[in-house]
């Protein structure tokens, strides 16, 4: 690929400031060691000058969670598969009404994202009918069109199994000349390759056909539990909905059962017996009635040992069916438990009988029918969706990439075979074009018997994306670049990343303490303006006018006469029961209690306004003359 | 004089203060906690019927109402005026000796029960309207720690009555209560056992401030319960979720003095928190676990949202002081949460378009 950088800007590019923006994605510096490492990657992934504009007053953040580390050029696909796949379905086919795309840079290695939002008013109407027919039809039909995606994804899963990888032949067997089929394995092996590539955006895009609307549903769900009860836990909410039989449990579940038999068979010897899975194997297949575990075992293996101990969206993201070493030791646990008398089941019908008490109970404490008629509804509606959200994440990032993976891996036997790379996960060094170009080179120089110009281009250019990306990779990114967003309304940023405006702000840092601006305990709800009168001794509680904000150290019982007065209440010291804060709340007064500071920094006279629901309480204006 | 009809003094054990008009709010609540099996520190009430009998017999219960009566519209001055002449009256008057008996008597028991000579009471009002005409008086009433001896007491149960007569009793009146009801309304004195709190506070059976039902909160210092209630000791808070007991909020706030007893002149008053503990959460995990489990089982039991005095001895076991309905959210109509009541795709496809399913009216 041409190294790009983004040429001449037409600016500056600004540096972060506290509390304000972050850094411009342009201000961001090449760690000495890893210049070129733009030729990494695709053109269309890079900054560039002639776009700078509409890049620098974007918000990026670091996508960690699924890309923690500098991508490989090949595992790019991945992000590039839903840079399409997720942003098509906001945009193009539902489209949902306030959430545009979600678009993707790569700097400096890292993966940064950033949504759209669509702010036209007009606009989100005219999406929001589309909306509605589009999404209101998969939601009134959801479990038969999450029955057809299983049968898609379980059809593509099968196909992709069926792809394999091969040397090219000295020569080309006798059955390929007598079948007459004119196509020879050059061309099989290209062809090999787009179905490969094409096999993983076809589950890309399959990934995201109903995901939005599931977190959709779930969300909704959640925002009403975190309205009804603030401080709820997003542990807690997904309790109420989470299934108890998805698949997810599986894997574990499957190694628990062969744990049982082992167990009924007689074999926990051999199993016991070493750490290193194929020796356990091998000494099991040779025990008496061995053969029906080993049998069993390999049912389970597939397809519930494509379990990715990763995201699965890095190739380095192992699973199970790879490293047989961490299924044999939850194996080993399980056997010893069972030998130690212990139950080794999960307490299925307790989980259930604890999700019920929880359902419930939170239930009772709505304000009113009508409140709980919607929770009952939205229960209802995140159960039906989240067996989809649950289980995808097995179907797609679990068996689907992993296997995937391997597949990959087996075509860089191919290229080790013909002396393109030393070793077979170098391949994951080149982008998925690139070895569409290098797959035709190695054709070349098969067909010809001239060596191929990979043979010597690949292992350098290698090495030198190594040293880049182990650069890359001790130099962290941060976690946000640019403008931070007025809004967040695209689900998934939310759902998936958490990310809010509060993190943002938490990101952002604080500005210089604001001398304008005091926090404290949001004691009793409401909203005042009003003039400080600034009231030390109770001698002064006389001078209390009407619509005054009381602002005092604490208040004591004897003060209540003047309570009608006022417009607000502003304390020192004091939580949401002092007195202060209780009186208030009778009074249906706002109020900020336990300030620290309020009798120091505020006068008698300065507009004042007390945000009681939020603890904060603001100067507005100073003493007028 | 007195009788089973209208005793001068009732336990709060005694299975008669049930439900007895005669204990005023506050301790006619103890009176129930304790039948209930609740662990409430054993104590009596001087009945509402002895308040009468002492205005009645000192011949001053014509001069309370048209204090009442000239109190209500005067300006600050006069009130203060009117309330330190008549508590003064209460304070000169002689108590009844049937009275001054029973108080005598009932102190005698409370004493040898605890096996303890010249025990430390709390001696606090408990008025017959403050938790039923939807104010909570909040503060509003006299409360004297660490009283012993039976003469001390016995003056502090006067100081109590001559506290119906305080400048903010006497003006306080939030909008619901009714004149009438002010007027006549009677007050009890309870006297009961002090727990030597090492932490105490409040705690309420929703979220005070946004009248969420599924939690706890618990505000508690070191010390006796005075710095919350009164408000003079900035307490450390607990949020805890009702159905999974997670404590959701923990506001921690540094304490360096708190309400105990002064061994010198044995007085309540703002002593120094031992160094090591200044620093330190003044309840531990289960603590917390355990007060809000009380909590559920008193709102249980009662019905109905609950404000709650607990303190916790050096020993650790947990005690409940008072009981009282939660009286402001329990006032408002339940606001609804949701905006419009839709189906549930309804609700989603809504939020899609950018319109919550909240209308938001709970501060967070």
């Amino acid at each position: 690929m041409t190294p790009t950088s983004p040429g001449p800007l037409p600016f500056e590019p600004a540096r972060a400031v506290p509390g304000k923006r972050f850094a411009s994605p342009f201000a961001v510096t090449t760690p000495p060691g890893a210049e070129g490492w733009e030729s990494m990657y695709p053109y269309y992934a890079l900054l560039s000058s002639e776009r700078a504009e509409l890049e620098d007053g974007k918000f990026w953040f670091f996508d960690g969670m699924h890309n923690p580390e500098p991508l490989y050029p090949f595992d790019t696909i991945m992000t590039e598969n839903w840079w399409v796949a997720v942003s098509q379905m906001s945009t193009r086919v539902w489209p949902i009404p306030l959430a545009g795309g979600i678009d993707h840079r790569i700097i400096n290695g890292y993966l940064y994202i950033s949504p759209n939002a669509v702010t036209d008013a007009d606009e989100i109407a005219a999406r929001a009918e589309d909306f509605a027919v589009r999404a209101g039809h998969y939601y009134e039909n959801w479990d038969e069109i999450y029955a057809q995606w299983v049968a898609k994804a379980t059809d593509c899963i099968e196909r992709l199994k069926g792809i394999h990888f091969a040397p090219l032949p000295d020569k080309e067997p006798e059955s390929a000349v007598f079948a007459h089929r004119g196509l020879y394995s050059s061309y099989d092996l290209l062809t090999r390759y787009s179905e490969l590539i094409h096999n993983l955006f076809e589950m890309g895009s399959y990934h995201f056909e109903m995901l939005n609307l599931g977190y959709g549903a779930y969300l909704t769900f959640r925002e009403f539990c975190q309205a009804a009860f603030p401080g709820i836990t997003d542990q807690t909410i997904a309790s109420m909905v989470s299934g108890i039989d998805i698949m997810l449990f599986r894997p574990d579940d499957e190694v628990r059962a062969l744990a049982r038999l082992a167990v009924e068979l007689g074999v926990t010897g051999p199993l016991l017996g070493t750490e290193d899975p194929a020796a356990a194997l091998a000494a099991v297949a040779g025990a008496p009635s061995g053969d029906r575990w080993v049998e069993a075992f390999e049912k389970a293996k597939d397809p519930w040992f494509w379990f990715s101990t990763g995201a699965g969206y890095q190739h380095s993201d192992r699973a199970w069916i790879d490293d047989l070493r961490l299924p044999f030791t939850a194996l080993r646990g399980y056997i010893k438990n069972l030998l130690d008398g212990q139950d080794i089941d999960r307490p299925l019908e307790a989980i259930l009988a604890e999700r019920v008490r929880v359902t419930d109970e939170y239930r009772t404490y709505l304000p009113t029918e009508a409140d709980r008629e919607s929770f009952d509804g939205l229960v209802e509606l995140a159960r039906q969706v989240f067996p989809f959200v649950e289980n995808h994440n097995f179907y797609v990032e679990h068996w689907h990439h992993s296997m995937f993976w391997s597949k990959v891996r087996e075509l860089g036997d191919v290229f080790v075979a013909h002396g393109f790379l030393d070793d077979r996960e170098d391949i994951f060094y080149l982008h998925r074009n690139e070895i569409y170009s290098a797959l035709y080179d190695l054709n070349i120089g098969w067909a010809t018997g001239t060596e191929a110009r990979g043979v010597t281009y690949w292992r350098p250019e290698v090495e030198r994306r190594r040293r880049i990306r182990e650069v890359l990779k001790a130099n962290p990114p941060q976690p946000a670049l640019g403008v931070p967003p007025e809004y967040i309304t695209e689900p998934l940023t939310v759902m998936l990343w958490g990310i809010n405006q509060e993190s943002v702000q938490e990101w952002l840092g604080s500005e210089d303490q604001d001398p304008n601006r005091l926090n404290g305990v949001a004691a009793s709800a409401g909203k005042a303006t009003g003039r400080a009168r600034v009231i030390l001794d109770p001698e002064q509680l006389h001078e209390v006018e009407d619509g005054d904000i009381l602002v005092c150290r604490i208040t004591a019982p004897s003060w209540a006469p003047v309570f009608s007065r006022l417009s607000a209440a502003v304390s020192d010291v004091g939580g949401i029961m002092a007195h202060t804060a209780i009186v208030c709340r009778e009074y249906g007064l706002p109020a900020v209690v336990g300030t620290g500071f309020a009798t120091t920094t505020i006068k008698t006279g300065q507009l004042i306004e007390v945000d009681g629901g939020n603890g904060v309480v603001r100067v507005l204006e100073d003493v007028t003359a | 004089m007195t009788t089973t009809e209208t005793p001068f003094v009732l336990r709060i054990d005694d299975p008669a203060a049930v439900a007895s008009p005669l204990l005023g709010g506050k301790f006619g609540s103890l009176a129930e906690m304790t039948a209930a099996g609740f662990a409430v520190p054993p104590g009596f009430g001087v009945t509402t019927s002895a308040y009468r009998y002492f205005l009645a017999e000192s011949g001053l219960a014509d001069a309370a109402r048209a204090v009442r009566t000239e109190a209500r519209g005067a300006d600050l001055a006069r009130v203060q005026e009117l309330s330190a002449e008549f508590s003064a009256r209460i304070e000169d008057a002689t108590v009844p000796a049937a009275l001054e008996d029973a108080i005598r008597t009932s102190y005698a028991r409370l004493e040898e029960e605890a096996g303890s000579a010249r025990l430390p009471v709390a001696v606090r009002s408990s008025g017959e309207s403050e938790d039923l005409a939807g104010a909570s008086f909040a503060g509003q009433y006299d409360t004297f720690l660490w009283i012993r001896g039976a003469d001390d007491v016995l003056t502090h149960v006067r100081r109590c009555w001559a506290g119906m007569f305080g400048p903010a009793v006497l003006t306080y009146k939030p909008e619901a209560t009714a004149d009438a009801v002010l007027d006549d309304h009677g007050i009890c004195v309870g006297v009961q056992q002090m727990v030597e709190a090492r932490s105490a506070g409040v705690m309420f059976t929703l979220d005070p401030v946004t009248g969420d039902r599924s939690k706890v909160v618990v505000e508690g210092c070191w010390g006796l319960g005075e710095g919350v209630v009164g408000g003079g000791v900035t307490p450390s808070r607990f949020v805890v979720d009702k159905v999974t007991f997670e404590v959701v909020r923990r506001e921690l706030a540094p304490q360096e003095s708190a309400y105990g007893v002064d061994p010198a002149t044995g007085v309540v008053g703002l002593v120094p928190v031992a160094e090591d503990r200044r620093e330190l959460p003044c309840l531990t995990d289960e603590e917390i676990d355990e007060l809000a489990t009380l909590a559920k089982r008193i709102e249980r039991h009662r019905g109905a949202p609950q404000d709650i005095e607990w303190a916790v001895s050096e020993a650790g076991d947990v005690h409940v002081l008072q009981v009282r309905p939660e009286t402001v959210w329990a006032q408002r109509r339940a606001e609804q949460l949701v905006a419009a009541p839709k189906s549930a795709v309804g609700h989603v496809l809504a939020r899609f378009s950018g319109t919550g399913v909240a209308t938001g009216k709970r501060p967070s």
